[in-house]
C-alpha cells in the first residue's frame, strides 16, 4: 500500500539523535517536563507517609533509630569510645540511604511504571528522576535529626557545612546515573532487580556507614586496599559529609576525589546514553 | 485535504516468547504499513484481536517507536486508552486529575480552568477530594474518562474506552467523545462496535495479522471484515 504524497512540513515523532547529544537531551527533557516532575515528587512525598500518624517525622526517626541500634551493636562489638560515633553513623545512614534509594528508584523506574509508558508519551527520565529527587527531599528532612547533637557535643558551625549539600547531591547524582544505566536491562530481565537489591545490601557493609575513613586507613593503610576502596563511589562523599558537619579534615588523596567525581560524571553520561537508546524498546518488548 | 499525520512503511514486531521460538511463530505487531490521516476525517480501524490495531494507535501517539519506517505529524496528538493508568491510590481524585493532566502534557493552569468540569462530569461529588483507594472501579473509570476527555487535541486517538461505568454513564461518555470528535476535528478510532464505526467514520482501515488489507468507505470495508471473520 502506498498513499504517501510527499513531505509537506510534518514533524517526525521520532527524530534521529546522535549518541553524544543524549546526556543533553536528558537534561532538556527534564527541564521541559519540570511541571510533571514537580507533581510526581509531590505525589511520592504525600503518598509515602500520608497514612502514618507521625507523617514526615518518620524521615527523621528512621535514621535516628537505626543510629541508636548500630551504635549499640558497634560499641559492644568493637568497643568504640568515640562520643561522636552516633553522629557519624547518622550521616553514614543518610548518605548511604540517599545513594541506595536514588540508584534503586531510577533502576526500577521503567519496570514500575511500565503500564503508564504503554499509554502516555512522557519522557521516561522524568520517572527515574522524580524518585531520586523525592529521596533528596527526604534526606534533607532527615538531616534535622542532627540539630540536638550540635547542642549536646557543641559541634562547630563552620563554612564547611556548605559542603554538606554538595556531597549529598553527588551521592544522589551518582546513584541516579548508575540507575539510568541499569534501568533498561532491569526492565527486560527482572533478575537484575534482585541482583541490585543484593548488591545494595552488600554495599551497605562495604561503604562507610558503620565504619569511618580513618578506621579503614588505620587498619589497611594506603596500599592497593585504599585504591580498591576508593572505587566505591560513596566512600569520599560520606566522609566529606562527616568532615563538613564535624569540622574535621580527613586525609583524602587527590585520586580519591578524582575517582568519585569521575564515576559520577561517567555514570551519568553512560546512563543517559543507554537509557535514551534502550528504554523505549525495553518498554515495548517487555 | 491537509494531511495531519503520515506513516511511511512502519514496522513494529514484538519478540516471540522464548518457548515458541523453535516453532517458527510469526511475531505479532504491525508490518510495512503506510497511511495518511487527513484533517477533519474520522478514521476507524478494524481487525481481529491481535491484528495490530492498538499497536498502530500507540505508534501514532508516539508512545511506541517503530522498528523501521517514519511517522510525522502536525499539531498535538492525544491517545484515549488505558483510562485510569497512572492513578495513585493515596492521592485524592482532584490530585490525580492534576497528575493525569500533566501526564497528558497539560500545565496546572490549563487543568485549573477545567477542574470543575472534570469533577462534575465524573459525578464524584465529595468523593473527588477523597483518596481514590476508597473509590469503586466504576468511580475510577469515570474519573479517568472525565480527565482524559477534558482536553482537545488536534488529532484524537481512541482505543476501546467507551465501555466503562453504568448504562447512563456509558451514554454520557459516548456523547462526550462525539463532542470531542467534533471539536478535535480529526479522529482515529479503534472499536469492535461495527454499528458505532459505520455511523461515525468517514473511512475505515482493515488490518489482518499486522498487515494492511484495505481502506475505504465504511460499508465496503466492514463487509470485507465480516467476510474475513467468516473465514475463521
Amino acid at each position: 500500500m502506498s498513499q504517501v504524497d510527499g513531505d509537506d512540513g510534518l514533524t517526525p515523532l521520532w527524530g534521529k539523535r546522535s549518541l553524544h547529544r543524549l546526556p543533553f537531551i536528558v537534561l532538556k527533557d527534564l527541564y521541559s517536563s519540570r511541571h510533571l516532575l514537580k507533581l510526581l515528587i509531590k505525589r511520592d512525598l504525600s503518598g509515602k507517609y500520608r497514612r502514618a500518624y507521625l507523617g514526615y517525622a518518620w524521615a527523621v526517626l528512621e535514621p535516628l533509630l537505626l543510629a541508636i541500634v548500630y551504635t549499640f551493636i558497634f560499641t559492644i562489638l568493637v568497643g568504640s569510645s568515640d562520643p561522636l560515633y552516633p553522629v557519624k553513623i547518622i550521616l553514614g545512614i543518610i548518605g548511604w540511604t540517599m545513594f541506595a534509594r536514588s540508584l534503586t528508584t531510577s533502576a526500577k523506574s521503567l519496570s514500575s511504571s511500565i503500564n503508564l509508558f504503554q499509554f502516555a508519551r512522557v519522557p521516561k527520565t522524568v520517572f527515574a528522576t522524580s524518585g531520586t529527587l523525592t529521596n533528596a527531599v527526604l534526606a534533607l528532612i532527615s538531616l534535622t535529626c542532627l540539630i540536638p547533637f550540635y547542642f549536646i557535643h557543641d559541634l562547630p558551625v563552620t563554612a564547611n557545612l556548605f559542603l554538606l549539600p554538595v556531597w549529598l547531591i553527588l551521592l544522589s547524582f551518582t546513584g541516579w546515573g548508575i540507575g539510568l544505566l541499569l534501568a533498561p536491562i532491569a526492565c527486560k530481565v527482572p533478575d537484575v532487580l534482585n541482583l541490585i537489591n543484593f548488591l545494595i545490601r552488600a554495599g551497605f557493609f562495604l561503604s562507610p556507614v558503620m565504619w569511618t575513613y580513618d578506621m579503614f586507613n588505620s587498619r589497611f593503610g594506603s596500599g592497593w586496599h585504599g585504591i580498591v576502596a576508593h572505587m566505591n563511589p560513596t566512600v569520599i562523599p560520606i566522609t566529606g559529609m562527616r568532615d563538613a558537619v564535624l569540622g574535621e579534615t580527613s586525609n583524602i588523596p587527590g585520586y580519591g576525589y578524582a575517582m568519585c567525581f569521575g564515576i559520577a560524571i561517567i555514570g551519568f553520561i553512560l546512563g543517559a546514553m543507554i537509557f535514551e537508546r534502550k528504554a523505549h524498546s525495553a518498554v515495548v518488548n517487555v | 485535504m491537509t494531511v495531519v499525520m503520515r506513516l511511511e512503511n512502519i514496522t513494529l514486531e514484538y519478540p516471540v516468547p522464548r518457548q515458541y521460538r523453535k516453532e517458527d511463530v510469526r511475531p505479532s505487531g504491525v508490518r510495512n504499513l503506510s497511511l495518511e490521516v487527513k484533517q477533519g476525517e474520522i478514521l476507524g480501524i478494524v481487525g481481529r484481536n491481535g491484528s495490530g490495531k492498538s499497536t498502530l494507535l500507540k505508534m501514532m501517539a508516539g508512545v511506541f517507536p517503530p522498528d523501521s519506517g517514519r511517522i510525522a505529524m502536525a499539531g498535538s496528538v492525544s491517545l484515549l486508552a488505558g483510562v485510569g493508568v497512572g492513578f495513585h491510590k493515596e492521592l485524592t481524585g482532584r490530585e490525580n486529575a492534576y497528575l493525569y493532566g500533566a501526564l497528558m502534557g497539560r500545565t496546572t493552569k490549563e487543568i485549573d480552568v477545567l477542574i470543575d468540569e472534570i469533577k462534575s462530569f465524573a459525578e464524584l461529588d465529595h468523593h473527588f477530594d477523597r483518596p481514590i483507594r476508597t473509590y469503586s472501579s466504576g468511580m475510577k473509570s469515570r474519573l479517568g474518562i472525565s480527565v482524559a476527555t477534558a482536553f482537545k487535541p488536534d488529532l484524537l486517538l481512541i482505543d476501546e474506552v467507551l465501555g466503562v461505568g453504568d448504562a447512563s454513564f456509558r451514554k454520557k461518555s459516548e456523547e462526550r467523545v462525539k463532542q470531542l470528535m467534533n471539536e478535535s476535528g480529526t479522529v482515529v478510532i479503534v472499536s469492535h462496535s461495527m454499528g458505532l464505526l459505520s455511523s461515525i467514520c468517514t473511512r475505515i482501515l482493515l488490518l489482518n495479522d499486522g498487515e494492511f488489507v484495505t481502506i475505504g468507505e465504511p460499508k465496503e470495508v466492514l463487509l470485507k471484515y465480516k467476510e474475513l471473520l467468516k473465514l475463521d
